[in-house]
């Protein structure tokens, strides 16, 4: 072991002169890169935070939305069974409306119909009760016991027409 | 034992084994920097990225276990480079090493090698060309220095009044304790890692020594080597941290 000043300085110089290459050209581009990646890494955890906040709020109004839209299926059914039941009793009345007009428009014609019929009836009964006296009168005139026959033959007459 | 490949240039000491491996060094940590850097992706990244990665978020770990890392930012470069050429170079030795005999002086660049300068006829010397460049207590002194100097200077620069006051706490009489506390933090340092790593190589040189049996205690030595070579850097890149965290860091509740 010999001490050499000379390797002293050689070893200093060496040692410097690594030192500033390796810091000018390899350590200060991967110090650089290594911070970008720290860059993105956080820059990527707060996105997927960011992210998964949004998802949250996201299902949320989801949710909402579905309970908005099975309070208006309700309405809807409510109000369609409220609407039917109003439409059926409003056919029932009209349906009972148009019986009773039927019914009273027959009732109005079998009246309309018997009085015409009973007014035939006593036109008819007159002028065969007038015919019936007339002949009573022309066979009274000629013999009594014939008369009698005459009156009940007609009497028959009648009561077989009517 | 083996000598350095020393040469006089115009009187100045010239180790050129120290100066290649040094190189050899520098080399393979930049260019394994530059390809792991070659293709930065922040989505997708390179295996080679990834691991770079991994050294970065370590070294944080490091400097965080030193200090606040708000304060350690700009020192994670300094750790960084630390780390990865002190277990490069620790490594370098492990494969294999490169020796010359040489019988008569020997000249290279027209300069002549000093071990082989006054060599008599049938003498001879052996030159270690390949070998850690932290094998050498000169170069881990060298590293040493500069993290002496940076914690002294970070700590007059950050701390101001509080680094000279720190020498005479808790009473003045501790001064030269105090003193001879920061000068053996490099020291310590430079002989802990030359030590380690020296003493590795001389053991890998015994074991082969030993011929065919050394294969497996070869296996399991070089193994260790590894390990011990991944620990060193860890613990002069830490202690590095430490000391620069002790002298800039104006601690609040201890005054």
């Amino acid at each position: 072991m010999t001490i050499v000043w000379t390797n002293i300085v050689f070893s200093m110089a060496a040692f410097i002169i690594l030192y500033l290459l390796l810091n000018k050209f390899a350590f200060s581009k991967l110090f650089g890169v290594m911070e970008k990646r720290r860059e993105l890494v956080m820059q990527q955890m707060d996105e997927a935070a960011k992210t998964r906040e949004q998802a949250v709020a996201y299902v949320e109004e989801q949710k909402q939305a579905l309970q908005q839209a099975r309070q208006e299926a309700q309405q809807i059914i409510q109000q369609s069974q409220v609407t039917s039941s109003n439409q059926a009793d409003r056919l029932m009345e009209q349906a009972k409306a148009e019986a009773d007009r039927l019914k009273n428009e027959a009732v109005r014609d079998i009246a309309n119909e018997k009085n015409k019929a009973v007014e035939a009836l006593r036109s008819e009964l007159g002028t065969a009760s007038v015919r019936i006296a007339s002949k009573l009168l022309e066979k009274e005139v000629k013999t009594d016991g014939e008369q009698e026959q005459l009156v009940d033959q007609y009497l028959k007459e009648v009561g077989g027409r009517s | 034992m083996h000598e350095m490949p020393l040469i006089y240039v115009g009187g100045i000491p010239i180790d050129l084994s120290a100066v290649l491996m040094l190189v050899v060094s520098c080399v393979i940590v930049f260019v394994l920097a530059m390809l792991a850097v070659r293709n930065l992706s922040v989505e997708n990244p390179s295996k080679l990225q990834n691991f770079m990665e991994w050294v970065v978020e370590f070294v944080q770990g490091v400097i965080s276990s030193a200090m606040d890392l708000k304060k350690g930012r700009p020192y994670i470069s300094l750790g960084l480079t630390l780390i990865l050429f002190i277990f490069v170079s620790n490594l370098l030795g492990l494969p294999f090493s490169f020796i010359t005999e040489a019988h008569e002086p020997v000249t290279i660049f027209g300069h002549v090698i000093e071990a082989t300068k006054h060599l008599a006829h049938g003498d001879h010397a052996e030159i270690l060309w390949w070998k850690s460049p932290t094998a050498d207590i000169n170069i881990t002194a060298g590293l040493a220095l500069i993290v002496f100097i940076l914690m002294n200077f970070l700590g007059i620069k950050n701390n101001g009044k509080h680094y000279f006051k720190h020498f005479i706490e808790p009473f003045p009489i501790f001064l030269p304790l105090n003193i001879i506390e920061n000068l053996a933090k490099p020291v310590a340092l430079a002989i802990r890692l030359f030590a380690n790593i020296f003493a590795g190589e001389v053991l890998i040189t015994v074991i082969l020594k030993l011929s065919v049996v050394s294969i497996p205690f070869l296996a399991i030595w070089q193994g260790f080597s590894i390990f011990v070579g991944a620990l060193q850097a860890y613990i002069f890149t830490i202690l590095t941290m430490v000391y620069i965290a002790q002298y800039t860091i104006h601690e609040e509740e201890a005054h």
